[in-house]
């Protein structure tokens, strides 16, 4: 009986070093959840096109918006809420008159991507980003990660478009 | 002697036909645009991203630009002249506010891509587009040719100051 408790309690600690490591793994920073994505998704610049847009004012973006595969296909028919497996992903450059263009045109009109600003995403995952309506959201500035009082502004502000899986961009054909 | 020269004739007429169905299968379907016999491409849509462009006035539209895998590599490896093979699609949008994205955002700010206007591409081709930098240009609206040749004859004067970048406009965007 002894030898049988022991054997227990072995097997118990095993199993809470093993759910310890996979936690650790799973979030870097030791986050008691994981309510954002702290990793750039790989290959992205890969991914097809799903449409554009332009932020005036202070952001003054051009901004191109890709997804994978899962993305892409959900797009194409119509199918809402989006797949778990979705990424989305936003990629904002500085909107900047391009004097090239303008020269040829003969006229001040065309708007190209400058620097890099920033590149989001979002991770569909509707067990793991239950909390925020089953998206995790990341931001990245030079490759680094926006920080979480920032990262929380995501979710209550794509709320606000809830008709369409949170997701403001619609795929342009 | 004789049978070797059939044998001769068999395999240049199949290499023929194979090289010239695969010649049209790489022109694409439906109706060639005039000027310089380019039809759409198949599977344009799912090209990689190049670059986007916003062209206010009287265009005002939106851009994105796709290049095939051909296109894609050059761009990354920064090599000029594009090689043939390359063909650049220019997909264009009205550039339409969006109600729905300003409401969020608590002011006016946000431009969307509206309704689609044209699609334009550019072929490499240095042997059959010679006269022309190597390049043929096309242009289609609903999937039809939406350009006379006269039109399309405006293209490459208009591409000629970006000759040091091979008559491409659209850097590539990282």
């Amino acid at each position: 009986m002894k030898r049988f408790t022991l054997f227990l309690v072995a097997v118990a600690t095993m199993v809470g070093v093993v759910s310890l490591i996979a936690a650790a793994r799973g979030h870097t920073d030791g986050e008691p959840a994981p309510t954002f994505v702290t990793e750039i998704p790989q290959g992205y610049r890969d991914w097809k096109w799903v449409s554009s847009a332009h932020e005036a004012g202070k952001l003054n973006s051009l901004g191109a918006v890709l997804g994978n595969d899962v993305a892409i296909r959900a797009y194409r028919e119509g199918k809402l809420p989006f797949p778990d497996g979705t990424i989305i992903a936003a990629l904002h450059y500085r909107n900047v008159a391009s004097a090239e263009n303008n020269k040829v045109f003969g006229q001040a009109q065309s708007f190209v991507p400058g620097p890099p600003t920033n590149i989001q995403f979002m991770v569909k995952d509707s067990k793991k980003y239950a909390a925020t309506g089953g998206w995790g959201f990341a931001h990245f500035a030079d490759g680094k990660p926006g920080d979480a009082a920032f990262m929380k502004s995501c979710f209550p502000c794509h709320a606000k478009t809830k008709a369409t899986d949170l997701v403001f961009t619609r795929y342009a054909p | 002697m004789k049978r070797i020269s059939f044998l001769l004739v068999a395999i240049v007429a199949a290499v023929g036909a194979v090289a010239y169905t695969s010649h049209a299968f790489g022109q694409g379907a439906g109706e060639a645009a005039p000027l310089f016999g380019i039809k759409i491409p198949p599977g344009y849509r799912d090209w990689k991203l190049i670059s986007v462009a916003h062209e206010a006035g009287d265009l005002n539209d939106f851009r994105a630009v796709l290049g095939n895998d051909v296109a894609i590599k050059a761009f990354r490896d920064g090599k000029l002249p594009l090689p043939d093979g390359t063909i650049i699609a220019r997909l264009a949008w009205s550039y339409v506010p969006s109600e729905e994205n300003n409401k969020v955002f608590g002011r006016e700010q946000s431009f969307i891509a509206g309704s689609p206007t044209n699609v334009q591409f550019m072929v490499k081709d240095s042997i059959k587009y010679a006269s022309t930098g190597g390049w043929g240009f096309a242009q289609f609206k609903n999937g039809k040719p939406d350009a006379d040749a006269a039109t399309l004859k405006k293209c490459f004067p208009c591409h000629e100051p970006v000759k040091a970048r091979d008559f491409v406009f659209t850097q590539y965007a990282p």
